[in-house]
């Protein structure tokens, strides 16, 4: 039931708010963020009352909760929701990541704020298609929640976003479709090949005992679909276009939990429902990961542009997560599972604070930056923070998933992981190089014209309460991963059981 | 009383937790930062001297921090009489640096974060200390990487802060990468990252020896980069761009300290080849070092230099397996290159430069800082009865017979001589500046300090005479600590057995002593035909050699940076070319497809007629082939 | 014996175009004739219903040979859309005819008989009767097009029309022909039993299979099918807006019904020739409509193109039949097509309603530039249209398009025709790139503060209605498919 209501409140929530007058511009503003700390609260009263931990005999996937009712049995689908200790994580992610975005829009909107209401509706609307592919455990009803995203982040970013937007949430929304639109054909391949959709069903027979060629076919498609999403190199131009004219909120959800609808759903879905794809597959899998990580940090050492930079670190680190799935064992997966989570936490703040840096200096050329400590030292420190977070240093929410994508890669052994593993770690260094880089451009030295005329060069208070969660979290999952490891180690291993048996 | 097993992890955690504090601490609250600073140290420090007083055996503590499948990753802490020595090291330099930064940065609006910093520096060098597990291992390691960016870059009136602090960091990290690909290849092999586990596992011989040699030399890879080992060397001279307590920290008793720890630590993974590397790189290292440190006019450079050299003394003892006398080194070189750049600390800020040649004639106006230099310099070059010569001769002693004891000597003779002409330089002479004429003495805060280091960098020598010290230096891993490890694997009680004496009464002592006396006599005579001139003058052309350490930053700039720069430049020209170029070419084609398909249909009503009639026929032709083949 | 209860539905819908006749002619008043067309369609609407809830019933039977008329649940559920749509229209049109540049009377006149041939096709049972009631459907609306006084596009849109629709129905009448020259069978029972008994090669056989192939190529054209659908473009921009969402709605449901009777209950024998061919008309139709559309400039012509992309989509799932063996698999394929017409009518007849009611009553169409700002001015309706594109495209929040497109791929994939179903997703894609951009446009700042159209409160009532109903069935799509199915 508590699912039910985790995609219901953000729903209506979401109408009441657009349904508001313009003149009640603000209070509809805080509506929406009142109805996104309610949907937050539920996911965390979600993983209060945990149900079997440990998985059924036999059973890849065990739920904590269930909730399954019919909905269109003509098309095989049900709505059918669960959570487990592999998407529990995510889910708080996302209910989390939205809620700092609808208090930081309280503040600030851009463009003129009077449509404000209609930016945190969709950023709301955004939070259900999301969660709902966190919890389907259909895969009809995955595909559904899957394409609800699309449309309103490109609203998001048409409406409120720089100067290139439209161009730019047309090339996001098209390569994004053309991902969902395999994933739609390959739900079926599965679909009429094994004759159910239900993910409990499949994942535990092994891909309900589908062909291995049906296998194979299922599992690119699923790949490809979620390589667009995720993105997986070279399936990923359309992500810094995106994040290069996204607005601040746009760029921190996108970043934050969008990508990990791909991910997410290569494990879940794609190794879940196709194993034996899976596993003939994964050696490509995971040499493009490794390409990704290479070219994401060699073309950030290039790079020039802020967000647009941050986009491609997020090349780079999806390339860890991938690699770490494509390993196809359990080491892999929880490096990519806490992966994701940390590149979440962090390349959200990052995003905000790139956000908060163009909008006080209105340019996001390196170029044109510089000094940011001198002007404005709490900024630059968590921007420094942030960055050194992204790095990977050891101790901070991003070291564990690049260091034990690297270890799972070593311990698959044989000629190619090795040197996957040493081209990923290498790729681990030119992460550094270019952060450094980055901050060298932009905190240190004298203060450029554009930061010494910085307006307010202190942080404000929204900023703080936005990003404070944000930064502690890269401090505390970097000292505990067991917050998001404690619950995903078994249903990783069970599922992981169907995949070499 | 706190039991023995908690003060272990409290080791580091007290200063990590002043950090924390001290970096939300807003700019302007100089006050509590300062006293969490030197408080913290303090309390590190006492927890170090508790954990010595009530010393029994080793001992350690694990808990499972997260398992990632069948390979656990836990937070260890273990202690033995080493990891003790080391710690109190850490707790008096980090005490002395805090105490000192105080004065040292009293007009800095920044001091606040610095503190900070400094804490969390002492913090993950204690965690390297005391940890019984690779990964948390790696953790202190890596924070001391960004710690030591973040402090060499502080000082912001220097342009080329910024740089160094990067160089500093990418340079180890580069290494590093060696480093974690080490320890996942043991942690894989041996099915847990805890040390006890690795070394047990290689001494039941569980780990081949492929196995175990790679490793070793992937984890060669860090230590060369975190202490500065030729070729990973370079970083360490630009550091100097930190403030000079940083340097301190960092030369003394942390960052450069910590790599030659790790190979004490795991010395059986590095036995065989890593060794016989780790040798050759140290006998470079100690010349090139030694012979860069002569043509320097920065004080703070040729003390960099004489770092870079006296680690690669304590490299060449680990090469040949003599653990003791490397650790002897490690300690007695902390207080003394702590105690010399604190007092070159004290010079700069009486003189208002780093250059020698703006120098001299000091030791009137700062007598405290002249004796404790005096103390130190001598040390540094081994003069008996100071600490350095001891701990130098234990090494020089235990390298007999190798080809690292000539270089060994070569160097001493090196070392003496721009000690010397550094000590001459400095405090003797006409003053060679305004400011050298009239120096005032430093204020207490920071000649207390250095005056307070002298102490151990005189006596810490006669340390080798108590009875067990060098065992307790070399302590084998009892039984209960990794269970089947018996204690006969290679690296195990080969080293005790050498290291047990470290102090060798006898001929062999006077080559030493010659070398020392040649080369300071040398660099004394050179300086009394002009005491005004700069005696690296007799280096004559190689002098620019020397001065820029053999071009080596100019070949790791063409070698290694701009291939790299341009490398990506290349990839990110072909990112936006050819792969998005492909993407946008299909929206371009679908877009012009569309063009001229719209263009074929504005025609008039003949041929529209005609279409369908063509189509009708079309359609039939395709249908007949497809349902051919259906 | 003739069952005249099963024919009320075809009187009903007669009447109301004489009703419709005699007011114009009696009473003259635009509100009377609208009024008297409205009401016919909905009591036609209502009684077609209410006999789809009895037993099915047939007559003109041929003893032996199977009826001409049929109602059965099918037949009844056309009927309805078939009356409903043409109400829909009206409603639409009232803003049209209140500026008084069309004749009320004739227009209402010949939707209705329009509307007549739509419900007997939606009963026909033997080729003749089907081909006579889809040119019934047809005829009226060569001069509905050309309707448009002092209009240039609008006479040349007609004449395009009425040319290229001759010429098709000769072409399925040639077919019927050849295939009663071969089979000696015109009702589609005994056809399907003669084209079984038929040998599959020989000169009968490939006789069967031209003639199979010419019937479907020639009813292609009513659904503008490539390369059937050159005149769509012209005759919908020339055509006032209602219309063309007639033409877009209703005349290509006829054409869908009409393949659908023929292959399924006449050539189901012969499907390895009706498929194929279905299959490729199929492709080449949402390929070149999706890439055309995509550079269309006035909205009418876009939506043209769109729906001449549609039909492919519709098409698509009669080309999985080749390889369909056993009724199960043809289920799925009819399933499918039906369920997909249904979802595509109501989207389209919303899309051409917002498109009525943003424009100034008397004007056509325009240019999208044209609607710029209408998201301010009147945001519901340009809600409305969003709905109606989005739904179009095939995306959330367009659940009804959503599922519309999961039906077709589902039933694709389950008969074994892959690649029809990858060329269905890939041009969803071409599709979204334009649609969005006409989306996009109704959210761009206007150039100029436009004065916002008064809108007919009929128009906007229809309008309403449909995005209402498109919403409901988005939530609920398995009311449309359970009926589909049947």
């Amino acid at each position: 039931m508590m699912l039910v209501a985790l995609l219901a409140v953000p729903a209506l929530g979401a109408v009441l708010v657009a349904l508001l007058p313009a003149r009640l511009d603000r209070p509809a503003r805080a509506l929406g963020t009142v109805v996104a700390a309610a949907a937050f609260a539920v996911s965390v009263a979600l993983g209060l009352d945990r149900g079997p931990l440990l998985p059924a005999a036999g059973q890849a996937l065990t739920p904590w909760q269930q909730y399954k009712v019919s909905w269109v049995p003509g098309l095989n689908l049900d709505f059918h929701l669960g959570v487990d200790g592999i998407s529990y994580p995510l889910v708080v992610l996302t209910t989390l990541l939205t809620l700092l975005c609808c208090v930081y829009s309280m503040w600030t909107v851009p463009g003129d704020g009077a449509r404000g209401r209609l930016l945190v509706a969709l950023l709301l609307v955004i939070e259900v298609g999301i969660l709902g592919t966190f919890l389907a455990l259909d895969l009809v009803l995955f595909f559904v929640f899957f394409e609800v995203v699309l449309l309103p982040m490109y609203a998001v970013i048409a409406g409120w976003g720089g100067e290139d937007r439209r161009r730019a949430a047309r090339k996001f929304v098209l390569y994004t479709l053309f991902g969902s639109v395999l994933l739609l054909v390959g739900v079926f391949v599965v679909v009429s090949a094994a004759g159910t959709a239900d993910l409990v069903t499949l994942s535990a027979t092994g891909g309900g005992g589908m062909a291995r060629a049906t296998q194979l076919a299922a599992f690119i498609l699923f790949a490809v679909a979620f390589a667009v999403k995720s993105p997986l190199w070279p399936l990923h131009t359309w992500l810094p276009d995106a994040h290069t004219e996204a607005p601040t909120v746009g760029s921190v959800i996108l970043a934050g939990v969008l990508l990990k609808m791909g991910t997410y759903g290569l494990i879940r879905v794609a190794i879940g429902v196709a194993p034996e794809g899976a596993v003939a597959v994964a050696p490509v899998l995971g040499v493009l990961a490794v390409a990704a990580i290479l070219v994401g940090s060699l073309v950030c050492l290039a790079q020039s542009e802020l967000k647009r930079l941050i986009a491609y670190s997020s090349v780079g680190h999806m390339g860890f997560v991938l690699l770490g799935i494509a390993t196809l064992s359990t080491v892999g997966l929880q490096a990519a599972l806490i992966g994701n989570i940390a590149h979440g936490i962090i390349t959200g703040l990052l995003f905000f604070l790139a956000g908060a840096i163009k909008d006080r200096t209105h340019t996001g050329l390196l170029a044109e930056l510089g000094g940011l400590r001198e002007t404005a030292p709490g900024l630059a420190g968590v921007l420094g923070f942030a960055a050194i977070a992204s790095l990977g240093l050891p101790g901070l929410a991003g070291f564990w998933g690049e260091a034990f994508a690297v270890v799972a890669s070593l311990q698959r052994g044989g000629t190619l992981w090795t040197v996957l593993g040493v081209l990923a770690a290498v790729g681990g260094a030119l992460t550094a190089a270019y952060f450094m880089r980055l901050l060298r451009r932009v905190t240190h030295g004298p203060a450029a014209p554009a930061v010494a005329t910085t307006a307010a060069p202190r942080l404000s208070t929204y900023e703080l309460v936005s990003w404070a969660p944000l930064v502690v979290l890269a401090l505390a999952v970097g000292l505990l991963p067991a917050l998001v490891l404690g619950l995903s180690a078994d249903p990783v291993t069970a599922l992981l059981a169907e995949v070499s048996p | 009383m706190i039991s023995v097993d908690v003060l272990g992890p409290l080791l580091p955690a007290v200063p990590f937790a002043c950090a924390l504090v001290g970096l939300l601490l807003p700019l302007r609250a100089r006050r509590p930062a300062a006293v969490l600073a030197v408080g913290g140290a303090a309390v590190a420090l006492l927890i170090g001297i508790a954990l010595a007083l009530r010393f029994r055996q080793p001992f350690g503590t694990s808990v499972e921090l997260v398992d990632f499948g069948g390979l656990p990753v836990t937070f260890g802490v273990r202690v033995d009489w080493a990891a003790v020595y080391v710690a109190l090291a850490v707790g008096v330099v980090a005490l002395a640096v805090q105490a000192y930064s105080v004065s040292y940065l009293a007009d800095d609006d920044r001091y606040v974060p610095y503190a900070a910093q400094v804490s969390l520096f002492t913090a993950a060098m204690l965690l390297v200390v005391v940890s019984g597990d690779l990964i948390v291992l790696l953790v202190g390691w890596e924070v001391m990487g960004i710690c030591s960016y973040l402090l060499i870059g502080h000082d912001r009136t220097l342009p080329e802060a910024p740089g160094a602090a990067v160089k500093a960091f990418l340079v180890t990290r580069v290494g590093d990468v060696g480093f974690l690909l080490g320890i996942a290849l043991l942690g894989i092999e041996a099915g847990s990252f805890r040390i006890a586990d690795v070394l047990g596992a290689i001494a039941t011989g569980d780990l081949s020896g492929v196995v175990v040699t790679t490793a070793g030399l992937l984890l060669l890879a860090g230590v060369a980069g975190k202490s500065a080992q030729f070729p990973l060397h370079t970083w360490l001279p630009d550091a100097m761009a930190g403030p000079t307590p940083i340097s301190a920290l960092i030369h003394a008793a942390t960052m450069v300290a910590a790599g030659i720890y790790v190979v004490t630590r795991l010395m059986p993974v590095f036995a065989g080849t890593p060794l016989t590397v780790l040798g050759v790189m140290a006998a470079i290292t100690m010349l090139l070092g030694a012979l860069a440190a002569t043509a320097q006019d920065d004080i703070k450079r040729v003390l960099a230099w004489s770092t870079v050299s006296q680690l690669a003394y304590m490299a060449g003892a680990l090469a040949v397996g003599a653990v003791a006398p490397a650790l002897f080194h490690l300690l007695t070189h902390a207080a003394f290159k702590a105690l010399l750049f604190l007092g070159a600390g004290s010079v700069i800020h009486a003189v208002g430069s780093n250059l020698m040649s703006r120098m001299g004639g000091l030791r009137r106006g700062m007598p405290v800082t002249f004796w404790s230099m005096t103390i130190g310099l001598g040390a540094l070059m081994g003069l008996p009865p100071l600490a350095g010569f001891w701990s130098k001769d234990a090494i020089l002693a235990s390298t007999e017979g190798h080809l690292l004891y000539a270089s060994g000597l070569a160097t001493v003779v090196v070392t003496a001589w721009y000690a010397t002409r550094l000590w001459l330089r400095t405090f003797f002479g006409a003053p060679r500046s305004d400011a050298a004429a009239h120096p005032h003495e430093a204020p207490p805060l920071m000649s207390v300090p250095v005056a307070l280091l002298a102490v151990p960098s005189a006596l810490l020598g006669f340390a080798a005479f108590l009875s067990g010290f060098g065992d307790r230096l070399v302590m084998p891993l009892p039984a209960e600590w990794v269970g089947e490890y018996s204690g006969t694997a290679a690296g195990g009680p080969a080293v005790v057995r050498e290291a047990v004496e470290l102090v060798h009464v006898g001929p062999a002592l006077a080559w030493p002593l010659l070398c020392l006396a040649a080369g300071s006599l040398g660099a004394w005579l050179v300086w009394r035909r002009d005491r005004a001139a700069d005696p690296a003058r007799v280096l004559g052309p190689v002098r620019p050699v020397f001065a820029n350490a053999f071009y080596l930053d100019a070949v790791q700039d063409a070698l290694v940076i701009r291939p790299a720069l341009g490398f990506a430049r290349a990839v990110r020209r072909a990112d936006e070319s050819i792969v998005d170029g492909a993407v946008e070419g299909t929206g371009r084609g679908t877009l012009s497809l569309g063009g001229v398909l719209a263009a074929a249909h504005r025609s008039g009503l003949p041929r529209a007629a005609t279409a369908v009639l063509a189509g009708a026929l079309l359609i039939g032709l395709a249908a007949a082939a497809l349902g051919g083949l259906a | 014996m003739i069952d005249h209860v099963a024919l009320l539905p075809a009187y009903l819908a007669a009447g109301t175009a004489i009703l419709v006749f005699l007011a114009d002619i009696l009473v003259g008043r635009r509100g009377a004739v609208l009024s008297c067309g409205a009401l016919g369609a909905l009591a036609t609407a209502a009684v077609a219903a209410w006999l789809g809830t009895r037993a099915d019933r047939s007559t003109f039977c041929v003893d032996g040979a199977g009826c001409s008329y049929v109602v059965d649940d099918t037949a009844a559920l056309l009927a309805v859309l078939f009356a409903l749509l043409t109400l829909g229209v009206l409603a639409f049109s009232a803003g049209v005819l209140r500026e008084g540049e069309l004749p009320s009377g004739e227009y209402c006149f010949l939707l209705a008989c329009s509307m007549t041939g739509g419900v007997v096709l939606a009963h026909a049972g033997d080729l003749i009767t089907l081909i006579v009631a889809l040119e019934t459907l047809t005829l009226p609306l060569y001069v509905l097009v050309g309707l448009r006084r002092r209009v240039l596009e609008s006479a040349e849109g007609a004449v395009t029309f009425f040319i290229v629709s001759v010429v098709a129905t000769a072409v399925t009448l040639l077919g019927a022909a050849l295939l009663y020259a071969a089979t000696g069978a015109v009702h589609f029972d005994r056809l399907a039993a003669a084209l079984d008994a038929a040998p599959g090669g020989g000169p009968t056989g490939r006789l069967i299979a031209a003639s199979v192939v010419l019937v479907i190529a020639g009813l292609a054209f009513k659904v503008a099918a490539v390369p059937f659908h050159a005149w769509a473009p012209a005759a919908y921009d020339g055509a006032p807006v209602p219309v063309a969402a007639y033409l877009s709605t209703a005349s290509k449901l006829g054409g869908v019904v009409a393949i659908l009777y023929v292959t399924v209950d006449a050539l189901q024998p012969r499907l390895d020739v009706a498929g194929p061919a279905l299959a490729v008309l199929a492709l080449l139709t949402m390929t070149v409509g999706n890439l055309v559309a995509l550079r269309q400039r006035r909205m009418v012509r876009l939506l043209a193109w769109s729906s001449v992309a549609q039909a492919g989509y519709i098409l698509a799932p009669l080309g999985a039949l080749t390889v369909a063996s056993g009724r199960a698999d043809i289920g799925l394929a009819v399933t499918a097509t039906v369920a997909y017409t249904v979802f595509y009518v109501l989207m389209e007849l919303a899309a051409f309603g917002a498109v009525v009611a943003l424009r100034p009553a008397d004007a056509d169409g325009g240019v999208i530039a044209d609607y710029r700002g209408a998201a301010r001015r009147s945001p519901w309706i340009a809600g409305a249209f969003v709905l109606a594109l989005v739904g179009l495209a095939g995306l959330p929040p367009g659940l009804a398009g959503l599922f519309a497109k999961v039906a077709i791929v589902r039933s694709l994939l389950g008969g074994g025709a892959g690649w029809l179903a990858v060329a269905v997703a890939l041009n969803a894609v071409i599709g979204l790139a334009y649609y969005v951009r006409v989306a996009a446009q109704l959210f761009a700042p206007a150039p100029a503060a436009e004065t916002r159209a008064r809108v007919h409160w009929a128009a906007a009532a229809a309008l309403a209605v449909a995005t209402v109903v498109a919403v409901v069935i988005g939530f609920a799509p398995q009311l449309v498919l359970d009926v589909a199915a049947s």
